[in-house]
């Protein structure tokens, strides 16, 4: 047996392929792109720890991560603030965290979906779990863990085809996505559609929607059609509001502030947030008991002005002077401390 | 740390570069593997660290007294000392959450209100390995089987030897810290062997257990649902693949990353889903849990010296406690006591009903006994009973209105994969990797290794823990 030789025609068959296997990615116009995963989100969670009553702390769900743009905001205000939204999840138990695991008194600024947001504070729920994993993550997180984060970073900037993500994209670009995506027969009914990425995220979790979502209609129809496939259980309002409140009080009580901000949505997904949620039972309800600043893009002209192309998010560039608008109200109201 | 983690791959680019550089001599080299396999521990957490050192000095200065004391009455505390203490790591951080809360349902069945606060203690990663790896060298000290290590270092380093210090194979004194006592380095030959077992133990794990069986199982495994037949039966054949893969794998990487540095650890698994009946398989499952089972536990319980009764119920009592070995809960002792049902089962066949062993039968037995193997690990997998009592109903057409949850590409793929691993066992039972590489040309042996390191590479394990790590 020549292990040597095998060992030299292992290593060239091996590099061969995965060069191969990277430009064919490529070609069909993938990219490099950093994973939004929960090493990502307990890097951003750690600077809270060290964050000041200046800082600004951002929660919610993809709403904030898409439309709240850091480097219009740092542009306006000097400050940059920590992106801890995530996609598809309750604000609630991360602000609970920030609350009870943190000295934090600085600015929260807080988006309210109402469908997100009253949800539930179950926490085995899919959008109170999502986010606790990431939560959990952070306190649990190994040196190990820490050290295989780092050395990742380089190599999503470098290779295409590591495209993964926490979210589990139908285009993720990993061995037992790619399999996964086989399908034979109608076993076990209908399946999920689609539900393709759509943005790229930055080290700092800033999040920008792909202008393929803008310019190609039928791929923004794929992702409207996942917004309308599950309206989802029927909202827990009063248990919801009962839990943020509780957190909000103690949080106010040592100087912190909270700033709720109502981002736009469009189309059909709209009309039926406004039916399932009619604000004056939820966003002017929240408003008046919790009494924090609150703002509804549709009580603003320079915020109402905006159409989301998949019908829940704002393009990269509407998101940028949707964010420069946000704070010049905000400067304007002086509810920002700087 | 993982082995299928990049921080693993820079910390042993380290040790291998430290390893063969000429300026550590090998006492300094045996050092650096010690502080090595600290670092490679305490990337977990690292106070547990410190549960590794007591082991260790406790059961360095009972050996030496075992060795120096000729009273045997002394003899048998200092034993009972370092059992306590490995055995007393055990029973706190392993059991004491499952101890606590099986004395609170006794007490409130018996009208006794008794709540006390839940401990939440951390189960040190690898405690069940390391605790039973020390052990075998005090027991085999008191028993004079074996010479003591020669120095700390030596048996430090057979306490906390990295490849193996987690998740096996637990390995004897006599063969581990012998191999210390002289200057080792891997031929070449040797250390590209190392290397290819590493990547095919990395193939199991990454790529057949996490990519292809681990979703299926998980999912069918998920508490409160009645399944169907099919889904039912691949849930578990899932299971029983990924278990497979996932400990057969971590053993196959740490044989091939002792053997990069020069250390021949012993073979763990030797095709175990081909066996023929449920001694054969014991010899070919986790042979170095077993082989310790067996010396430790079931002869010393008796074995078959003071007739049948007393054998049947050493094997029992064996299984049952290697049942709860593998996790604190009453699944896994369900899980032994089935096993140990199969030997004894086996045990009254050969006695009454013998049979010869052929290659047309042999095959029927083997699928026979594989069956019955994946019934028992229903109750391994599932986390409560109620799970494992409505899967076993699934699997034997009693929930015939069951739900089918698995879309039909699953199932072909878990059949396609479990039936290749069936058939893989069947015709390497009577041999080896080694013996089947050897009879291939240097380039299909190149180009298999490729595609290996291909798919591992384009599955990037998300360092998915191993199974074995929390036992």
């Amino acid at each position: 047996m020549n292990l040597k030789k095998s060992f030299f025609v292992a290593a060239i068959f091996a590099i061969v392929a995965l060069t191969c296997w990277e430009f064919y990615w490529r070609a069909q116009g993938y990219h490099p792109e950093l994973e939004d995963n929960k090493a990502l989100w307990a890097v951003q969670r750690g600077k809270v720890n060290y964050a000041s009553s200046k800082d600004i702390v951002l929660l919610g769900d993809s709403r904030m991560l898409f439309d709240l743009q850091l480097d219009a905001w740092e542009k306006e205000t000097g400050i940059r603030p920590i992106q801890l939204a995530s996609a598809g999840t309750t604000p609630l138990p991360a602000f609970h965290d920030l609350v009870e695991n943190t000295d934090f008194s600085g600015t929260v600024l807080l988006s309210v979906h109402p469908g997100i947001f009253f949800s539930s504070t179950d926490e085995t729920a899919f959008l109170w779990r999502r986010i606790k994993v990431r939560i959990d993550h952070y306190y649990d997180r190994t040196y190990a863990q820490k050290l295989n984060h780092f050395l990742d970073i380089p190599l999503q900037y470098t290779f295409t085809f590591l495209r993964s993500d926490d979210e589990e994209w139908t285009d993720d670009l990993n061995l037992k996505n790619l399999v996964n995506n086989i399908r034979v027969g109608n076993r076990e009914g209908e399946p999920f559609p689609p539900f393709y990425r759509f943005q790229d995220i930055a080290i700092d979790r800033n999040t920008k929607m792909y202008d393929k979502v803008v310019t190609d209609t039928a791929f923004a129809n794929s992702i409207i059609k996942v917004w309308m496939g599950d309206g989802g259980p029927p909202p827990e309002k009063e248990a919801t509001m009962a839990y943020f409140l509780k957190d909000l009080e103690k949080f106010k009580s040592r100087g912190g502030r909270v700033i709720s901000v109502r981002f736009p949505s469009s189309g059909g997904l709209l009309k039926g947030e406004e039916e399932a949620f009619p604000r004056k039972d939820f966003w002017d309800e929240l408003k008046n008991r919790a009494e924090i600043p609150a703002y509804h893009y549709k009580d603003y002209a320079q915020l109402n002005s905006f159409y989301c192309p998949e019908w829940s998010h704002l393009s990269a560039s509407d998101a940028d002077t949707f964010t420069t608008e946000l704070v010049k109200i905000l400067k304007k109201d002086k509810v920002l401390i700087n | 740390m993982l082995f299928n983690s990049l921080s693993f791959v820079v910390f042993m680019i380290i040790v291998l570069i430290l390893y063969y550089s000429p300026i550590l001599n090998w006492p300094n080299k045996k050092r650096m593997l010690l502080i090595s396999s600290y670092v490679f521990y305490g990337m977990w957490n690292p106070p547990l660290i410190i549960l590794l050192w007591i082991s260790t000095m406790i059961d360095w200065t009972a050996g030496k007294q075992l060795v120096k004391e000729k009273d045997q009455n002394r003899r048998k505390l200092w034993l009972l000392l370092s059992m306590s203490v490995n055995l007393g790591f055990l029973a706190f951080f392993k059991y004491g959450d499952f101890l606590l809360d099986n004395f609170i349902a006794l007490a409130n069945a018996i009208g006794f209100e008794y709540q006390p606060y839940k401990m939440d203690i951390i189960l040190p990663m690898g405690i069940s390995f390391y605790t039973f790896q020390t052990m075998s060298y005090t027991i085999d000290l008191y028993k004079k089987k074996i010479e003591p290590a020669k120095t700390f270092l030596d048996f430090a380093l057979y306490v906390t030897f990295f490849p193996q210090l987690v998740a096996g194979p637990i390995v004897r004194s006599k063969d581990l810290i012998t191999q210390f006592y002289t200057p080792k380095k891997a031929t070449v030959k040797q250390f590209i062997w190392g290397l290819f077992l590493l990547t095919l133990g990395m193939f199991q794990k990454v790529v057949l257990a996490d990519t292809f069986l681990s979703d299926t199982s998980d999912r069918v495994f998920a508490p409160d649902q009645v399944l169907n037949f099919i889904d039912a039966w691949t849930g578990t054949l899932a299971f029983s693949g990924q278990i497979f893969f996932d400990f057969a794998g971590y053993s196959t990487c740490a044989i091939g990353i002792a053997l990069m540095l020069g250390i021949i650890l012993p073979d763990n698994f030797m095709y175990p889903y081909a066996s023929l009946g449920f001694s054969d398989l014991w010899k070919r499952w986790h042979i170095s849990l077993s082989s310790w089972l067996k010396d430790y536990l079931y002869i010393p319980l008796g074995g078959n010296r003071y007739g049948i009764t007393r054998m049947y119920a050493a094997l029992m009592v064996t299984m049952l406690l290697g049942g709860l070995w593998h996790g604190a809960a009453w699944t896994f002792i369900v899980w032994g006591g089935l096993h140990g049902s199969y030997l004894i089962l086996e045990r009254l066949q050969r006695q009454y009903l013998p049979f010869k062993i052929n290659s047309k039968n042999g095959i029927f037995l083997a699928f026979l006994t594989f069956t019955c193997v994946n019934i028992t690990w229903v109750f391994f997998r599932a986390r409560e009973f109620d799970t494992a009592w409505s899967m076993i109903k699934s699997m034997f057409f009693l929930n015939p209105d069951g739900e089918k949850i698995l879309p039909g590409f699953d199932i072909i793929k878990v059949l396609t994969v479990i039936g290749l691993l069936f058939l893989c066992h069947w015709f390497m039972r009577n041999t080896n990797v080694k013996e089947v590489t050897s009879k291939m040309s240097p380039l299909s042996l190149g180009v298999v290794w490729a595609i290996m390191l291909f798919l591992i590479t384009i599955a990037q394990g998300s360092g998915e823990q191993f199974i074995y790590f929390q036992f």
